[in-house]
């Protein structure tokens, strides 16, 4: 305002001393923050009993990494877990956003920073542990040790490995779900019931299906790479190369032979199940899918999908897996990640996270090992009406393969089935 | 001179961090998979591609058509309210007012609106122009990607709206009316002296709006098609993939996606010069 050229040009000489000595600072700092020194987690913590863990962890704070994408879990997580623990062990539990791929490259470049870990706690699966597991980035072992780990299933395939790798300690399970289409009851009264009845269906309703190009649409491609080569058996036992190049052309057949009647003559393809769910929500497509058999129960409740949705099995069998919590190597506090992790654990957390009206997540825990009391209050929560028979989840339930099976069917996918301009 | 360096310097210093470990992660010294050795393999193999050019022409196009889009806006807003009166001033209010929108809401909005099941397709059968919404032509996840250079037309309209205004007011006022004085027609006076004015104020603020459209990830990500996948999402999808030996190809995309910006921006200086030289 009003300012004449020669005052402007003053007082930026001003600024130019200030902004060296500013730029200095920041140059000064930023290489500090790279030599700083990564605080080792207590690697004593191993032979304390547990008394002087949860000793150690009162008063502290414990930052968990996890998937923020569903208003239901958040609920649980910072409404009804976050409260217990701060009231029984002074524990103050922050649940912020990072998973998955996006987990693995923040906890990769804090140690190339040589910074202080930013998370104590992460929910991790599949090809995350592996990769976390694979680049050291893991603190362990530590899961066995916590006196809730005497109550898990651990008969269950589904909870005693992940993707077929051993836990070995390094990971603690939390919840179990298995795969399921979701379908309208109204719009679509007979729906099909396998992976051959399913391309019939979509040729007889063109452009009314289609698959997301995330973790659930690959969950969808394994599941039928297991279907057309005769069950999971086969894939059982470690990653075969040879293997996965007899069984997955068959893969990409039957998606080229659906494909002119895909949503969109399968041109285009939602990016996550996020999308899907609205394509279905919006009477755009007849199918969406999720990786856990109860969302459906969730989703009607918050009113984004009609009343009428159901979950559907398919007959070749839908594939269950377990997730887990893990300690990043770099976690400023592992002694309060194990005292939350333990609570998770906890009879009364497992059944408090069944419930259908909370987020309907399989428990971990065997309703046999647990006391009476205990026993009985999960046995009546497991007949929810809305939610699909624990006899037939049971029957149609297929393991996971290694995760490289995910891997490459999800890049092969992109090469071969996306790419279409080559 | 050297004050301004100096100053850009500062600004610039986060890009600049950014830069450096994005070479580093592009050539092997540190990232996914680092020997701590220098080698051109993964910048070879990304480059060889083509997958990655057609990404990259892709976000080439439909960022400068949202540029152009936005920019015939604002000079025609800025050309035709200018008055002092009540319509021309609601008009320029009206023209500005979506510039705090954020613009992972206008992305969304944008999927809302365009989609097949969206708000246009309920309207144009109401209307009876199509009779299911899936007559509706595609304009979300879209190969011409329309949907995207609506959605960045729209959100960037604004902002080069509020620097026309400002232009005309500032720089074309006065010569205007001089050209007026002189007998100048309302035509001549556009063509010979507003629309100068305008496009050469214009031109720094277009060259950001195409920078930031062709970095823009959100609108990318919600709007665009799966294949060619939009430069950034291809490069998200690379930064995330599972393997992890190819999480590094992400660094040679972003290194890809600077030299764009830095191309538009060193093409618009020379023309800049160019034109001041036939000027003067």
């Amino acid at each position: 305002m009003g300012m004449t050229g020669a005052e402007a040009v003053r007082i930026d000489r001003g600024h130019r001393a200030r902004a060296v000595r500013l730029a200095a600072v920041l140059v000064l700092s930023l290489s500090a923050a790279g030599c700083r020194e990564s605080t080792r987690p207590a690697a004593d913590l191993a032979g304390l009993p547990w008394d002087s863990v949860t000793a150690r962890a009162r008063g502290t704070a414990v930052t968990w990494r996890m998937w923020r994408g569903d208003p239901a879990i958040d609920a649980y997580v910072d409404r009804w877990v976050a409260p217990r623990v701060k009231q029984r062990f002074d524990i103050a539990l922050h649940a912020v956003e990072g998973q998955g791929p996006e987990l693995v490259n923040q906890l990769q470049i804090e140690r190339e920073a040589r910074a202080r870990g930013s998370a104590d706690l992460v929910w991790i699966n599949g090809e995350t542990f592996h990769n976390l597991r694979r680049s050291g980035l893991l603190y362990g072992p530590w899961s066995d040790r916590l006196p809730n780990a005497a109550y898990v299933d651990s008969a269950s395939p589904t909870i005693r490995r992940d993707f077929e790798q051993n836990p070995a300690g390094y990971e603690s399970p939390w919840g179990t779900v298995q795969f399921a289409l979701i379908y309208d009851s109204a719009r679509t009264p007979s729906p099909p019931r396998s992976y051959a009845e399913l391309a019939a269906w979509i040729h007889r309703h063109p452009g009314r299906f289609t698959y997301d190009q995330s973790f659930a649409g690959v969950t969808f491609l394994k599941q039928l790479m297991y279907a057309l080569n005769g069950g999971v058996a086969r894939f059982q036992g470690g990653w075969n190369e040879r293997l996965y190049q007899q069984a997955s052309p068959k893969v990409w057949a039957w998606l080229d032979e659906v494909r002119p009647a895909l949503w969109r003559r399968g041109d285009a393809y939602p990016p996550g199940v996020a999308e899907l769910h609205r394509l279905f929500a919006n009477d755009e497509v007849d199918f969406t899918m999720s990786n856990n058999q109860n969302e459906v129960v969730s989703k009607i409740r918050q009113g984004l999908f009609p009343p009428t949705a159901r979950a559907l099995l398919l007959r070749d069998g839908t594939i269950a897996n377990a997730h887990f919590v893990g300690i990043p190597a770099s976690a400023p506090n592992p002694a309060g990640a194990m005292v939350v992790a333990d609570f998770l654990l906890s009879p009364e957390a497992q059944l408090e996270k069944a419930k259908p009206e909370v987020w309907a997540d399989g428990t971990v825990l065997d309703p046999v090992r647990l006391p009476a009391e205990w026993r009985a209050r999960f046995e009546a929560a497991a007949g929810d009406p809305r939610a699909l028979p624990r006899d037939s989840l049971a029957r149609y339930a297929r393991p996971e393969v290694a995760p490289e099976y995910h891997e490459r069917i999800a890049a092969d996918w992109r090469a071969r089935i996306r790419r279409r301009g080559d | 001179m050297r004050r301004g360096v100096w100053l850009a310097g500062l600004v610039a210093s986060p890009v600049i961090v950014g830069l450096v470990y994005s070479f580093a992660g592009a050539t092997g010294i540190a990232g996914f998979g680092a020997h701590g050795s220098y080698t051109l393999d993964r910048i070879r193999r990304v480059l060889s591609e083509q997958a990655v050019w057609e990404s990259l022409w892709w976000t080439v196009r439909t960022s400068a058509l949202a540029t152009v889009l936005a920019g015939c806006a604002a000079v025609l807003a800025a050309a035709l309210f200018r008055g002092t009166k009540t319509l021309d001033r609601a008009a320029t209010t009206l023209a500005v007012l979506p510039l705090p929108i954020p613009h992972l809401v206008a992305a969304a909005t944008a999927a809302l609106v365009l989609g097949q099941s969206g708000l246009l397709a309920r309207v144009a059968v109401t209307a009876g122009w199509i009779s299911a919404p899936a007559q509706m032509p595609p304009l979300v996840y879209d190969r011409p990607g329309i949907g995207l250079i609506l959605a960045l037309g729209w959100k960037e309209f604004p902002f080069l709206a509020l620097v026309a205004f400002s232009v005309v007011a500032t720089r074309g006022a006065a010569l205007e009316e001089t050209a007026r004085t002189l007998g100048a027609g309302p035509w001549q006076t556009f063509w010979r002296v507003t629309w100068p004015v305008l496009w050469r104020g214009l031109g720094p603020a277009a060259v950001a709006v195409f920078a930031f459209a062709a970095g823009s990830y959100e609108t990318a990500a919600l709007l665009g098609p799966s294949d060619p996948l939009p430069l950034p999402a291809l490069t998200y999808e690379r930064y995330t993939d599972a393997d992890l030996a190819r999480r590094g190809d992400a660094f040679v995309l972003s290194l890809l996606g600077l030299l764009l910006a830095t191309g538009v921006v060193a093409l618009h200086e020379w023309l800049r010069h160019r034109v001041r030289r036939l000027d003067g």
